[in-house]
């Protein structure tokens, strides 16, 4: 698993915080729609209590409650029952925020060396963080806990009403008929008569602030000084005071909801199918009946959903400002006004109300602990000890077991479990679990154990100084219950993702990746793909790092997120994963890896990082068979036809075997005409050969000493007009103007598919004496169309260049066009042309013979100068060809002159050929 | 029997790998190269507690849901990994055992041949042969 940036502690604590609910009033909602914000989204930031809190326990000790959250929300009555965790706005809602966490450039990289691997990779992984935080708070709240239930609910009223008085009380009545009238399921409350706390609103700007202290004093007559509160805001005008910055918090929480804004909106089609159950009329709120509003908002029972709610409305409403408008008629003095009335709230109204709560469940459970007690041993006695669970038999049985309802003694402990978790009393809270877990295992209640066990594990790992190791086998049980017993996905998931990170905290992460992947499953591709990669970050985090491991599921991890359509994510869970597989010879996966990378570059269009996978693939001497290799060179072609159209890309099919290259110097002639033979030992056609070469180079020195009266010159050298890899090549060979320089050039077709070439033709560069080199240029195409048809068949071009000037030419390179052969083959005439044709150049690069004379020659591995392809061009001369008559007979000493031609040249004259 | 048999060079690359042409070869590079992992922590964690005097058969690697991997290691730290069909209960531990000592002692063959460059892949009909015998035919298996 990645870090992540909130400790295990902090993350555990802040995936159950208590809930309290918020009833507004029109008018109240309007005064902080100035800010553009809801009333609930208005203290979202101020949420985090900086201070410590105290409560009592059922013993008078006295407990601290450190760095609380409490999570506001407004109260949204849904129609449609808690299955909405599987939705498809969630898991669109899910798959938006992974997509939009991309890994920045540059982010904090992670280098591991293990063994010889080197690895670089992102430390954290904010996506999965992300999708965590996203998960765990669209929870839907469920009967077999409480812990998202909410504890509390504000009821909010302007000072601008005309009797506020009235206005509480109607808000209250709503609240009552939301939580007891049993028309709706959701939203579910923790306790029959849960806390409200009255709100007083008053807008500085244009209230009567005499009059909402009246009422203000009023309300604290009514409902007690502690159950009410003053918030006085907007004391900004915007005009005054505009050039005051005021940081913007609500940005980062806005900003995931216009995320989730606009996977809201889709759903407006499927939602209009829904019935609608709700009462008319009777509400104030706004938010608590967005059916009546706009359909559109009503999506479910998702807590992320009705933050997207609030900001659709508000986004048909009015048009959305610029991006920092949030809050613009609050000073920094109201923002800490709203971070008193939270902190007000929470210790003067939550935490007594928790407090007192928990003493009396205590008080329940402790007498009807002593009262079961003696029933059952007393039934014992009468019934010899037959234990029958008078309630299992009325039970509805479902699936996970027997389930209780509502009010039934065995869930008070649970519910007291809860709260006392809730204000992080965490050894109450794990003896309660524990007891509850008990009961409801004896009662084969199987999603309440489950539950139970899963909290006592959480309880467990969260108490302070650690008393009881963390029992990583409740978690394993309740993951498995919720999974394989209730058919819970979404409950499985959270215990896993628990789990996992409390695991990780303590260094286990073998269990922790066991566990991340033992919840992939088909049902759903994102989590699973996001899961395997905090599996393959454990592996890699292991004191003995697992590199092959971690790259096996980064690969499993790429192929879920290519499946979840992440195709950003894909791609950088393979180019992970091909650091390990890179170069070590399992050409296989490395080939699999690299036809990935190029697929999802190129959708992605990233088409060189594209072309450079696909090379990759081609230029292995690769095992694949012929039809993949056929699959590979077409899609690569393909790549590459998108790609090339401004620029010669570099095309490495077929190989080229530079050092084979020939170059022949002049006009082309066959050795034999007839009965005429060519005096000379040279042509393409020929192998070379190195005992008649070194004969007529023999022969060459002794005419060049005969014409210089018997001394060879120093610098002697015979000529060479066919150049090959055998031939002295460490000089410039000279080439002359307006005689072709022909090149033969030999490919190789490592693949197993066959492959045409045509139009080739050579890539030179020429430079005229003293002038600068030129750019790159082609000659003509030549006609010549090369099939290289079967594997390792090595098959010769012949590309003529024929310069005009003189000066230093320099051949790069050939450009030809390449296409897959089957395509030739089966379309007729010019059709292959437009299809898989693509034009590429491939330079020649020939190395010298290898150097071995001195010792550090033959120590290392060096090479030699080879010149071939670099011709000096001189000025025209005269050429002289030479014929001899077949039967003529060389006698000792004497040259018998039988049949000779004398060819001269100038210009590109037409040759004459006098007799001599 | 096998379905996959491995041999893989002291330094982690493949210099054999044959498995059962009926299924995605792919899939046992994958399962081969991962378990080079396991096979890694157990010569480490062997090394310490034995010393020098050690056990070449490693065991089981791991159990994937179609297959087990087991592996062995030589003197000479080159691995030799054997797929196994999970569905096949027949085979014991004891056969495994000695399906990797007469890989072992082809492999020492091939070694022992003068024309063969050590790090090459193997090319041995001898060593094929070997290997063929102990893979699953495809015709029995459809």
């Amino acid at each position: 698993m990645a870090q992540c940036v909130q400790s295990v502690q902090e993350f555990v604590q802040d995936s159950f915080v208590p809930m309290v609910a918020v009833l507004c009033s029109e008018e109240a909602e309007r005064v902080t729609r100035k800010n553009k914000l809801g009333f609930a989204e208005l203290l979202r930031p101020f949420c985090r209590l900086t201070s410590e809190g105290h409560i009592r326990d059922p013993n008078n000790q006295m407990q601290v409650v450190k760095n609380l959250r409490i999570c506001v929300n407004n109260v949204v009555t849904s129609p449609t029952p808690a299955s909405a965790a599987s939705s498809p706005a969630l898991r669109r809602l899910l798959n938006d925020v992974v997509l939009s966490c991309q890994p920045q450039e540059g982010a904090a990289t992670n280098v591991i060396t293990a063994g010889d691997y080197d690895l670089s990779f992102s430390a954290t992984t904010p996506w999965f963080e992300a999708y965590r935080e996203n998960f765990l708070q669209s929870m839907p709240a469920s009967d077999h806990e409480f812990l998202n239930h909410y504890l509390a609910c504000l009821l909010v009223v302007s000072s601008t009403e005309a009797v506020p008085v009235e206005q509480f009380l109607k808000l209250s009545q709503e609240q009552h008929r939301v939580q007891h009238s049993g028309e709706y399921t959701n939203p579910k409350w923790f306790i029959p008569n849960t806390l409200k706390y009255y709100v007083l609103l008053h807008d500085m700007s244009e209230g009567d602030e005499q009059r909402a202290d009246s009422v203000y004093e009023d309300m604290k007559q009514r409902y007690g000084h502690q159950g009410c509160y003053l918030l006085k805001l907007n004391s900004r005008t915007s005009s005054a005071e505009e050039d005051e910055q005021i940081p913007d918090p609500w940005s980062q929480y806005l900003h995931r909801n216009t995320l989730q804004n606009q996977v809201g909106r889709p759903c407006v089609s499927l939602l209009h199918l829904l019935p609608c159950l709700l009462a008319d009329g009777a509400s104030t709120s706004l938010d608590s009946h967005p059916l009546q509003l706009d359909p559109a908002s009503s999506s479910g029972s998702l807590h992320a959903l009705t933050a997207a709610n609030a900001e659709l409305k508000k986004g048909s409403r009015e048009p959305e400002g610029p991006a920092g408008g949030h809050g613009a008629c609050l000073t920094l003095n109201d923002h800490d006004h709203i971070r008193q009335f939270i902190q007000e709230f929470t210790f003067r109204g939550l935490l007594p109300h928790v407090e007192k709560n928990i003493r009396q469940l205590n008080d329940q459970l402790v007498s009807r602990k002593g009262l079961s007690r003696s029933l059952f041993t007393a039934t014992k006695k009468w019934f010899g000890g037959g234990k029958v669970p008078e309630k299992s038999i009325s039970e509805p049985k479902s699936t996970c077991g027997l389930l209780y309802p509502p009010e039934a003694p065995e869930l008070q402990i649970r519910k007291m479990a809860d709260l006392c978790f809730l204000v992080q009393h965490y050894e109450l809270a794990y003896s309660c679990y524990h007891t509850a877990k008990k009961d409801f295992l004896s009662d084969q209640a199987m999603l309440y154990a489950a539950g139970a066990l899963e909290m006592a594990a959480v309880s467990a790992f969260l108490q302070p100084g650690a008393p009881r190791p963390y029992p990583a086998h409740y978690m394993d049980t309740a993951i498995q219950t919720y999974r394989d017993v209730c058919k819970n996905m979404v409950l499985a998931e959270r215990c896993a993702l628990l789990s996992a990170e409390i695991l990780k905290s303590q260094g286990k992460y073998s269990e922790a990746a066991t566990l991340l992947i033992k919840m992939t499953s088909e049902d759903s591709d994102l989590r699973s793909a996001l899961l395997l990669e905090q599996a393959a970050h454990c592996f890699i985090n292991m004191r003995n790092p697992m590199v092959r491991k971690f790259a096996f599921h980064m690969i499993l991890a790429g192929h879920r997120f290519s499946k979840a359509g992440q195709r950003r994510h894909a791609l950088r869970c393979y180019c992970q994963a091909m650091q390990v597989y890179k170069e070590r010879g399992w050409s296989l996966a490395e080939d699999h890896i690299n036809f990935t990378i190029g697929r999802q570059s190129f959708t992605l269009s990233q088409p060189e990082n594209a072309v450079t996978a696909f090379r990759h693939i081609l230029t292995n001497d690769s095992r694949q068979t012929a039809t993949q290799q056929g699959a590979f060179l077409r899609e690569y072609l393909y790549v590459y036809k998108v790609t090339a159209s401004t620029f010669l890309p570099e095309l490495p099919l077929p190989c080229i075997h530079s050092s084979a290259t020939r170059v022949y110097f002049g006009h082309e002639r066959r050795l034999a005409e007839g009965e005429k033979q060519a005096a000379t030992h040279v042509s393409l056609d020929q192998e070379y050969d190195q005992d008649t070469a070194a004969m007529w180079g023999h022969l060459e020195e002794q005419l060049v000493a005969a014409a210089n009266r018997g001394t060879v010159p120093a610098n002697f050298q015979p000529t060479q007009c066919c150049l090959n890899s055998q031939t002295d090549n460490l000089r410039h060979p000279l080439a002359v103007a307006e005689e072709p320089i022909i090149v033969e050039v030999t490919f190789r077709n490592p693949l197993k598919v066959p492959l045409a070439l045509s139009n080739l033709s050579l890539l030179w560069r020429f430079s005229a004496d003293g002038a600068s080199p030129s750019q790159d240029r082609t000659t003509d195409w030549s006609a010549a169309e090369v099939i290289t048809n079967e594997e390792t068949v090595s098959v010769g071009a012949r590309l003529r260049l024929l310069p005009h000037a003189t000066g230093q030419l320099h051949i790069v390179g050939v450009v030809r066009a390449l296409t897959h052969s089957v395509d030739v083959l089966l379309s007729p005439g010019q059709q292959m042309l437009d299809l898989m044709v693509v034009r590429g150049r491939q330079d020649l690069k020939i190395r010298g013979p290898r150097l071995n004379q001195t010792k550090e020659d033959k120590m290392l591995i060096r090479h030699g100068l080879d010149l071939r392809l670099d011709p000096i061009i001189t000025p025209p001369m005269p050429l002289m060809e030479l014929l001899l008559k077949q039967n003529v007979s060389f006698g000792c000493g004497c040259v018998a002159l039988g049949h000779g031609s004398f060819l001269q040249r100038h210009y590109g004259d037409q040759p004459r050929s006098p007799h001599a | 029997m096998a379905v996959c048999i491995a041999v893989i060079a002291k330094e982690n690359y493949p210099l054999y790998i044959r498995s059962v042409p009926t299924q995605n070869e792919l899939k046992f590079h994958y399962t081969v190269h991962t378990s080079l992992d396991v096979v890694e922590e157990k010569i480490s964690a062997v090394g310490k507690s034995l010393g020098d005097q050690r056990e070449l058969y490693l065991g089981l690697l791991y159990p994937t849901e179609d297959y087990k991997v087991y592996g062995y290691v030589t003197n000479s730290k080159v691995k030799f990994v054997i797929v196994v069909d999970s569905s096949n209960t027949s085979l014991r531990d004891n056969e495994i055992r000695s399906m990797f000592r007469k890989l072992h002692n082809s492999f020492t063959d091939v070694m022992c041949n003068p024309f063969h460059n050590p790090g090459d892949t193997i090319q041995s009909k001898a060593f094929d042969g070997i290997v063929s015998g102990m893979m699953v035919q495809t015709a029995s298996y459809t």
